[in-house]
């Protein structure tokens, strides 16, 4: 008889297995996703040209964020959905696997696929800017980026416990997306935007992992007081907070609904 | 059996746009619509204006930015959705129905475009009232008409190009990769957030190609106050686009419509 945890590892690697042989079956979902982050990049990179060169950096990490956005936040927001339009939700719930772990294993995925994309950004705008990126240190650029991944992750796994209770899920990621980019900095330091709205952008973990990847990234890059350390710090917190946040909220939702038999009337 | 079974030009056109918004529009619901129409275009030109505030080029000023993406909104009902329309046709499984219908086409067209030429009209129209007001564009206020006549033949272009890719989506088995293509390209390669002469020449001669170039050139010249002597060229090409759009979208839909009905393979795509 199997016993707890090796029940969950089971259902996290077969909805991870299920989340990667979707991908494979049809692998050109991956280039709508990808198509607004590189014009977005690439249209940026165009307003900074005959700035300094390091604003090519800008660029570059608001595509990648955007291109991450896109396969994590939205795609593991957005399997609640998915599920519901399946007839999936409500088997899935009532599995005796928690549906945490299923969500889990398609953010795995989302996470790699993510990192796939944010790549695909760095090339094409680093071809069009035809010299090379003005990067110092390479390898932390890379760790940094997987840290913002991760921060984007847990932001994805909140609101797909959430969106369990909505049919507005893809309304509030389409028409909330700017928004997001715009309240985040991904493509410039939330400092130019108005201070009453910082303590909003501070609620969310990719706002410190963006400042960090760029105090790492770009020299004399002016963001937030705290400067790297504090931003890492930040990130790993609220990261962790967020984690836990969506355990506890996935658990009570799946308890509420399970007790109530109301699922279908979301 | 006699009489003329076939519907009338008008019963088509009207049955389509009262119909269009519930069925093969029907992802459009009204939330989508408020916020394509209020809140889209805000963040999309607060996005884009901070970029150029942290750029400081100055071919890109902040005010230049945000009327490019006011423009530019108008993809999100005129392109993205209308585009759409071929997919939801396949997957509710109406599409052969609706090839082997006696319906006329062109107004079958015509009125699947009404509903987005209209909110497609209300998102340029408060994008640029978001402009003038909350970004400090430059509107000459005597202009108002010449404004209306650009924004009109604007979005009406803008659905028509949106038909057309509803047209080339017949053939492939899903339109949203096209319609994520025409729906940012825009930013890119019509003059939005820089002028057109910044690129490359290949690709100023495809952003001269594409509606939303000459649609935004002739609203940049409305807010300012152009002389009619000036915009008249700039409305010709626009409507220009429009025309060519609307025919290449029915000679499509035709062209695939013939293949279909001699092979039967339309729900192969």
């Amino acid at each position: 008889m199997a016993t707890r945890s090796s029940s969950r590892g089971r259902g996290l690697m077969a909805s991870l297995r299920l989340a990667v042989l979707q991908f494979l079956a049809d692998p050109q979902w991956l280039v709508p996703s990808l198509i607004a982050p590189v014009i977005f990049g690439l249209v940026s990179f165009e307003i900074f040209r005959g700035a300094d060169p390091v604003f090519v950096l800008y660029a570059i990490i608001g595509g990648a964020m955007m291109s991450m956005w896109g396969q994590t936040l939205y795609g593991s927001g957005w399997a609640t959905g998915q599920d519901r339009e399946l007839g999936t939700l409500e088997p899935t719930l009532t599995a005796p696997t928690p549906y945490l772990y299923v969500v889990l294993g398609r953010v795995i995925w989302n996470t790699v696929s993510g990192l796939i994309g944010g790549a695909i950004v760095f090339v094409v705008v680093t071809v069009s800017y035809g010299r090379p990126v003005p990067l110092d240190n390479p390898i932390s650029f890379v760790l940094l980026l997987v840290l913002v991944i991760v921060s984007l992750a847990a932001v994805g796994i909140v609101f797909s416990a959430a969106y369990v209770y909505t049919r507005y899920a893809g309304f509030i990621q389409n028409i909330g997306e700017f928004a997001f980019y715009v309240g985040t900095g991904c493509m410039f330091p939330i400092v130019l935007l108005p201070f009453w709205s910082n303590p909003v952008s501070l609620l969310f973990p990719p706002t410190w992992a963006l400042d960090a990847l760029r105090y790492a990234a770009i020299p004399g890059y002016g963001g937030l007081s705290w400067g790297f350390w504090g931003d890492l710090a930040g990130t790993l917190g609220l990261t962790g907070a967020y984690l836990a946040i969506a355990g506890t909220v996935f658990v009570r939702v799946e308890r509420h609904v399970l007790e109530i038999g109301d699922l279908s009337d979301y | 059996m006699g009489g003329n079974l076939r519907p009338s030009f008008w019963r088509v056109f009207w049955i389509n746009a009262l119909f269009a918004p519930k069925t093969s529009l029907g992802f459009m619901r009204i939330d989508f619509i408020l916020g394509t129409i209020f809140i889209i275009p805000f963040t999309q030109m607060l996005f884009f204006a901070f970029v150029a505030q942290l750029a400081t080029n100055a071919s890109s000023p902040i005010a230049y930015v945000v009327v490019g993406n006011a423009v530019a909104t108008v993809t999100y009902s005129a392109i993205f959705s209308v585009c759409q329309t071929t997919d939801s046709e396949k997957n509710a499984g109406t599409m052969e129905h609706l090839l082997v219908s006696p319906a006329n086409r062109l107004a079958l067209y015509f009125g699947r475009g009404l509903i987005p030429i209209l909110i497609s009209l209300a998102t340029v129209s408060i994008a640029l009232v978001y402009a003038v007001v909350l970004f400090g564009a430059e509107f000459a206020p005597g202009a108002a008409a010449e404004l209306a006549v650009s924004i009109v033949l604007t979005a009406f272009a803008m659905v028509g190009f949106g038909l057309l890719l509803g047209g080339v989506a017949l053939f492939f088995r899903t339109s949203i990769i096209l319609g994520n293509i025409f729906l940012f390209i825009g930013l890119l390669l019509s003059g939005v957030n820089f002028p057109v002469s910044a690129l490359p020449v290949p690709l100023q001669w495809v952003g001269w190609g594409l509606p939303l170039t000459w649609g935004i050139a002739s609203i940049r010249a409305g807010l300012a106050g152009a002389p009619i002597g000036e915009l008249l060229p700039l409305w010709g090409l626009v409507g220009l686009c429009a025309v060519v759009a609307f025919g290449l979208s029915i000679g499509l839909w035709e062209t695939f419509e013939r293949r279909a009905l001699s092979t039967g393979s339309i729900a192969r795509f």
